[in-house]
């Protein structure tokens, strides 16, 4: 049982990290159009940052902090190149990003090299009712439940945070406001990036990130995104949580070596049983 | 009308020649690129006809490029006469492709991406734990050369020809597709589902059956591929091949049967030079990744900017304006015609 | 009112495409401060294209446009962001203008106020098209563009709207643009009206000349059940 509680608790961990990478991509989806395959690479360089930052000595706290303010800078510059001139289509927009992914290898590899780096998290143990958990994957979960609360404030209560959501809603009502829907854009770059990059400093401590580890980053990420059918961040942050734990419960109970390809199984379960749900329409 | 379709014979003419005697003038290296450029070309034909007529998305089609490699090399490996692998390849990709195409296209645009893409990672997961088939996480190897009777193809030269016959084969049954009467449905179906739907495609089957086309050449394209290394792994197809497959597509142009060549050549050619470039005498280490990878990004980046569309549609489009350009006084005369027509009859 | 100052609105020559049809075709059109001019035409003749160039979301391929104050314009089909609340609707029509009080609207639209908390998409077509008038009118605008007012709206919530328009335009002198498919309501509530056919000015004049006209008479008096 408090082995069951314990894969439990390291799932609901990482699947925080998918859970905030997820939220990314529906964030730029929903203003923009565009599925930003770019959205794990803001994950591995807020790794590399936090760790070049705290081996320059920064603190701990402050040093996570700048590189997620990096990330969400670089995330506006990404948003720049992708979204190109106004009129880009999506689908050129999307191999961009791809475009952006591969280019930022050649920057990791030039900066910081080929190998994988951690740091130190929050070390020692928690109890809780019984079950000690690593205080990293408190502060994980802390911190994603927070962002996301932050978020479903800034898009629900402030009036910048509105146009965003009426951006992602019709834009051509929002045009119609004066709304520049481009400009909304790259914000919404900077926020996925923001997004990333705080997965990247939370997970980094947990597992090493090298050069290309945006790929399983994005992919965890982006399943849990489409969940929500990529414009529901609820619903993707929740999507999160259940890739997380049922790659942890396969991991434990079964084969590691499994871990992603079965979790992805189940998520394609859902999806094609929500699918023929939908019913006769789809044929 | 019969100008540019005579220009249209000249260059395919002119394609057919160059690339058939282009083989023999290689160096061996540059054959072996001329038969991934065509093997890329098959694959990509499919995607692009998925893509650009079925109107649907794969980020998988390396899964298929794998069993294709894995269908033909098994029962070569066990003493199957090996020309046999360039028929289980794609008939065991298609038949795979047709069997999870029912239900995974009843996904729609983005869904049907991740669908892919997570088919892709199953299959590669069930190809490094089912060892005692095919091999498990160290390969397949001692696959032997495609043959038949007592000839055997070894050479890279024998190979690039091969090769050309797989891509002659393709293109033919895909532009006779395109131009006949479902071609023009499937069309339809890329434009609007509903629409076609109305008008009586029945599209659930015909986006099942081009899915399983395009799985079909993945699966020729990676047979052939099993044959020339003689040595697969699930190392070989990684998510990042489907990704350059659909690179190569949208570089290309989708939906433009020659754009899948151009696609394919113009990556490989690009990520070969880069390579070459790296591994000059006298590059630190890590040069030649750094290198590759940069101007590989930049060069998709600044295409799919400046060319949304891809190379091939945009070039065509500027043949076509310049064609309409001579025309375009007639038009606007008979345009202002039917507009006062229309008028008049309305008041 | 001032009848020899400058137009509000002047559009010379307008041309505009999409991709290679011609969706307008030399279009002359002005709007003078204080006046009600409606637009009517057939399905299709260009008109939300006509209102979509003037407000920037179209590109022209030729022609002028002046536009000599704010524009904001009330889309076909009402187009609420509607997950949002009403109010949130009409704050967020104040984009382009400091002011983001939203009482001068609820003072127009009383019943609009009790509805302030719902969601913009539970509401009804009349309510709604109520929230789209008063989001247009939080920009401020010199001249208000209506694009198909009557659009699936029940007889009686029309006339209380176009009472509505009419009144903002006597009391602010507020110029209005009416754009309309059933002309018979446009000519009664606008001393001007121009007849868009296929990309082109087929008629202008005033109202009532309009009406009189046998051609308008034909072609869209001539029967409710034609519209
Ligand atoms: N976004 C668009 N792309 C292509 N054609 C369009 C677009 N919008 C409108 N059209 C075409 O332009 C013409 C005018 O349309 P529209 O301005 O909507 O007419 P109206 O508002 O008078 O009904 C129609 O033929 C319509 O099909
Ligand atoms: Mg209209």
């Amino acid at each position: 049982m408090s082995l069951f509680l314990q894969y439990l608790a390291a799932g609901i961990a990482t699947g925080s990290t998918f859970a905030l990478v997820a939220t990314g991509f529906v964030v730029i989806y929903r203003v923009t159009g565009v599925i930003n395959f770019a959205q794990g690479v803001f994950a591995v360089l807020g790794g590399f940052l936090a760790y070049s930052l705290l081996h320059a000595g920064v603190a701990h706290g402050l040093a996570e902090g700048l590189a997620v303010a990096v990330t969400a800078a670089i995330g506006l510059a990404f948003g720049l190149v992708a979204l190109g001139r106004r009129g880009t289509p999506p689908l050129a927009s999307l191999i961009v990003t791809l475009g952006l992914a591969i280019f930022s290898y050649a920057v990791v590899i030039t900066i910081w090299g080929d190998n994988p780096i951690s740091y130190e998290g929050l070390s020692g143990l928690l109890a809780v009712g019984g079950v000690s958990m690593q205080r990293q994957y408190v502060l994980i979960v802390a911190a994603a439940v927070a962002t996301f609360l932050a978020l479903a404030l800034f898009f629900g209560r402030t009036y910048l945070g509105m146009a965003l959501t009426a951006c992602s809603s019709d834009q051509r009502a929002a045009r119609l406001m004066g709304i520049d829907v481009w400009r909304m854009g790259l914000l919404a770059f900077a926020v996925g990036g923001a997004l990333g990059g705080l997965a990247g400093v939370l997970l980094t401590p947990l597992q090493p990130v090298e050069f290309d580890s945006d790929v399983g980053i994005a992919v965890n990420g982006f399943a849990a995104a489409i969940f929500g059918g990529l414009v529901r961040p609820a619903t993707a942050f929740a999507g999160g949580l259940v890739l997380g734990v049922a790659e942890a419960m396969v991991a434990g109970y079964f084969r590691s070596s499994y871990e992603t390809a079965i979790a992805l199984a189940v998520m394609l379960g859902l999806m094609l049983w929500q699918a023929s749900r939908r019913g006769p329409t789809e044929e | 009308m019969a100008p540019s379709a005579r220009r249209r014979r000249v260059v395919v003419a002119a394609a057919l020649a160059v690339s058939l005697a282009l083989p023999p003038l290689l160096a061996p290296d540059w054959q072996s690129l001329y038969v991934f450029v065509g093997l890329y070309a098959i694959v990509t034909c499919g995607l692009s006809l998925l893509m650009g007529f079925a109107g649907q998305v794969s980020l998988g089609q390396a899964a298929f490029y794998a069993i294709g490699a894995y269908a033909a090399a098994i029962p070569a490996v066990h003493g199957v006469p090996s020309v046999l692998g360039l028929f289980t390849g794609p008939v065991v990709a298609a038949a795979i492709a047709a069997a999870i195409g029912v239900p995974l296209l009843r996904l729609r645009g983005h869904y049907l991406a991740f669908g892919t893409l997570a088919f892709q990672l199953i299959v590669l997961t069930f190809i490094a734990e089912a060892g005692d088939l095919t091999g498990g996480d160290i390969g397949l190897r001692g696959i032997p050369p495609l043959g038949i009777g007592g000839v055997e193809a070894v050479t890279p030269l024998a190979y690039a020809y091969v090769t050309w016959i797989a891509v002659a084969a393709v293109f033919l049954v895909t532009g006779n597709l395109v131009r006949s009467r479902p071609g023009r449905a499937l069309r339809a179906l890329a434009t609007s589902e509903s629409a076609a739907a109305a008008a009586g495609v029945p599209v659930a089957a015909y986006k099942v059956r081009v899915f399983a086309l395009s799985a079909a050449y993945a699966g020729l394209a990676g047979a052939i591929y099993a044959f020339f290394l003689s040595y697969i792994a699930p190392g070989s197809f990684p998510i990042l091949l489907s990704i350059q497959f659909l690179v190569m597509a949208a570089v290309g142009g989708l939906g433009a049967v020659w754009g899948s060549l151009v696609g394919a050549a113009v990556v490989t050619l690009l990520v070969q030079l880069l390579q070459e470039i790296g591994s000059l005498p006298g590059m630190p280490t890590q040069i030649p990744a750094v290198l590759s990878y940069a101007v590989y990004a930049l060069v998709l980046i600044v295409v799919m900017l400046l060319l949304p569309s891809g190379i091939v549609p945009a070039l065509t489009a500027r043949a076509a304006r310049r064609r309409r350009d001579d025309v375009a006084p007639t038009e606007a005369t008979a345009g202002d015609d039917a507009r006062a027509s229309r008028l008049s009859s309305v008041l | 009112m001032r009848e020899g100052s400058e137009p509000l609105l002047e559009i010379h020559d307008l041309v505009v495409r999409y991709g290679v049809a011609t969706a307008l075709d030399g279009v002359d059109i002005s709007v003078r401060r204080a006046e009600m001019v409606a637009l009517v035409g057939p399905n299709g003749a260009g008109k939300t294209t006509l209102l979509d160039t003037v407000s920037g979301l179209v590109a022209a391929a030729a022609g002028r446009i002046q536009l000599r104050g704010r524009l904001a314009q009330v889309p076909e089909g009402r187009r609420l962001f509607p997950e949002m609340t009403v109010e949130d609707n009409l704050r967020l029509g104040a984009w382009r203008v400091r002011d983001r009080r939203v009482d001068p609207v609820y003072e127009l639209f009383p019943h609009l106020a009790e509805l302030r908390r719902r969601k913009a998409g539970s509401l009804s077509c009349g309510e709604q098209q109520m929230v789209a008038v008063g989001r247009a009118l939080m920009g401020q605008p010199d001249l208000l563009a209506v694009d198909e007012l009557s659009l699936g709206l029940a007889p009686q919530v029309v006339d209380m709207l176009a009472a509505h328009l009419q009144d903002l335009n006597r009391r602010s002198g507020m110029a209005i643009l009416l754009v309309e498919q059933n002309a018979r309501l446009a000519l009664d509530i606008c001393s001007r009206a121009y007849v868009i056919e296929a990309g082109r000015i087929a008629l202008t004049g005033p109202s009532e000349q309009l009406r009189r006209s046998p051609e308008v008479q034909a072609a869209y008096l001539g029967g409710a059940y034609e519209e």
